[in-house]
């Protein structure tokens, strides 16, 4: 068992971390460029970092990015880690994890449902939760959800309304 | 795969068979599941996005909703993301009240379950008797809380008020009635069933390297041999105070599951009891000033806690503001509802399929969230 201080020595010496920041008691996130962050992904598996979570992702509209968070936990350190990296939201594409976690697979399904980014190698990208969406992708920061309502729906009159 | 010999059926998202508006859409040969493909998003409410657009206390009573069986769950995991972005340590009792909430919220998840995976067999009097026993609970829940299955009760800084003494008490004749009286009842009708456990060995067996890759946790992953349990892996509310075991089983089937359910029930009794005989004193939650207007430094966390289930956990991003800029919620059976599915199902035979949807607590509201 690796206490969290060991674990930021230890990856500080075998990967290319941007960033690292400890989140609470054994919750420690990292950051990693968008090249590094499969290797790393897979460095962490071999270290134990078996558990994959969930994927989650964040849209930073002010910085033009979307920010993809691989939620990790491993038995024998009993830390979470949330690995980090951040692509650009206009061309929003990145590499799919399911060779690592087979999992992972329905994760980016759900992610491009809702933030439209795809996953280079991961072929099956149809709609899994939304059903012939053709709008702007809920999730993202500029879907204004009043607007939508407005134009999708006619308002109902009530008795007594004006 | 020859396909003229297979047929295609629609499992869901109306069948009795299926836990909730979800479906199952597989291929089968003979009595056998070749291919299925989930078939989620008939309950999609867009918790995430409505959580975006309203202030921090009022997600409270939004969160419960995610899923009808785990409320208080979801509280708790919304309230402790708060406090850990903004670093806030809650008094004493209240986490006492919390876990003691938490645990009567698992007595009456398992005994639900109990009874959902009976109906799922055709043993419909335990799925009765178990939507009975639960309806007790639900008793002590309103008379704690004001409301039967939302309670919207554990909210950031504290639980919403305190717990009379004249209520601990009911809570622990209750925990008696259920030892000595239901328990035991439970016991001969359904794990003494000769039928029932023929049914139910080696029955959707899940093996553990499959439950690992999976991301699979909770009586799933320890009927394959683990231990693992957060509330010992990361503790939290008051569960560092009590001492208790978690069980674990080996072979991975329905059965083996069902079991640690019904040991996790005496185990959760165990707890609540160690819990009200060292309650402290002391408020019970913190002024946080006005309601509407709770503010968080920016930052972000993962917090999770062992539900019924499994792990439940949610990130939450804060950007200083009135409202979270983000909350990701991870539901338990999302691993197993959706790749699980189409991984695991295969092989399985047609009558199996809701045993397997059953035991291992498909609950698509959390994947429909």
């Amino acid at each position: 068992m690796r206490s969290e201080n060991e674990l930021i020595k230890l990856l500080n010496r075998d990967l290319n971390l941007l960033s690292f920041k400890k989140l609470r008691k054994q919750n420690i996130s990292i950051r990693f460029e968008n090249e590094e962050l499969v290797s790393g992904l897979n460095y962490l598996k071999s270290q134990n970092y078996i558990h994959l979570a969930t994927i989650s992702c964040v849209d930073w509209i002010e910085d033009n990015q979307f920010e993809l968070i691989y939620q990790l936990f491993s038995y024998e350190d009993k830390i979470s880690l949330s690995v980090k990296t951040r692509i650009n939201r206009k061309t929003s594409k990145f590499v799919t994890i399911k060779n690592l976690w087979g999992v992972a697979k329905y994760y980016e399904r759900d992610i491009h449902d809702f933030f439209g980014i795809k996953f280079t190698g991961n072929d099956n990208m149809d709609e899994l939760i939304l059903e012939n969406w053709n709008e702007i992708p809920p999730m993202r920061k500029d879907f204004k959800t009043r607007q939508y309502v407005d134009k999708k729906y006619d308002w109902r009159q009530y008795h007594g309304q004006e | 795969m020859d396909k003229s010999k297979m047929t295609e059926m629609f499992f869901g998202p109306n069948h009795p068979g299926v836990p909730g508006n979800y479906g199952i859409n597989y291929f089968y040969e003979g009595d056998t599941v070749v291919s299925a493909e989930p078939n989620p998003g008939h309950l999609h409410r867009g918790f995430e996005k409505l959580m975006e657009e309203r202030e921090w206390i009022k997600n409270t009573p939004l969160v419960c909703r995610i899923c009808v069986m785990e409320p208080d769950i979801n509280e708790m995991v919304y309230a402790m993301g708060f406090e850990a972005i903004g670093k806030i340590d809650i008094p004493k009792r209240a986490t006492y009240i919390r876990s003691i909430i938490l645990e009567l919220a698992r007595i009456q998840a398992h005994i639900f379950s109990i009874g959902g995976n009976c109906g799922a067999i055709g043993l419909y009097t335990a799925m009765q008797w178990g939507v009975l026993t639960r309806d007790y609970i639900l008793d002590l829940f309103e008379e704690i809380t004001g409301g039967r299955v939302y309670h919207i009760y554990i909210r950031p800084g504290g639980v919403r008020h305190d717990i009379e003494d004249v209520t601990l008490q009911k809570i622990l004749d209750l925990l008696n009635d259920l030892e000595n009286n239901r328990m035991p009842e439970f016991q001969k009708l359904i794990f003494e069933n000769p039928i029932a456990q023929k049914r139910w060995k080696n029955t959707a067996i899940l093996n553990q390297e499959d439950a690992l890759s999976l991301g699979v946790t909770g009586p799933a992953l320890r009927a394959t041999g683990l231990v693992h349990d957060v509330r010992k892996l990361i503790p939290y509310a008051a569960y560092e105070q009590v001492d208790f075991k978690v069980p674990s089983g080996q072979d991975g089937d329905a059965w083996t599951r069902l079991k640690l359910k019904k040991d996790e029930i005496f185990q959760s009794i165990n707890i609540i009891r160690q819990l009200i005989n060292n309650i402290p004193d002391g408020p019970v939650s913190l002024n946080l000033g006005n309601a509407l207007k709770y503010k968080i430094p920016n930052g972000e966390a993962y917090v999770k806690i062992e539900s019924s289930r499994g792990e439940y956990g949610y990130y939450i991003v804060s950007d200083g503001g009135l409202k979270p800029y983000r909350v990701h919620v991870r539901g338990t059976s999302t691993p197993l509802g959706l790749y699980g599915v189409e991984s695991l199902l295969p092989g399985c035979r047609i009558e199996d399929v809701p045993i397997w949807a059953h035991s291992l607590g498909i609950c698509p509201p959390e994947f429909d969230r």
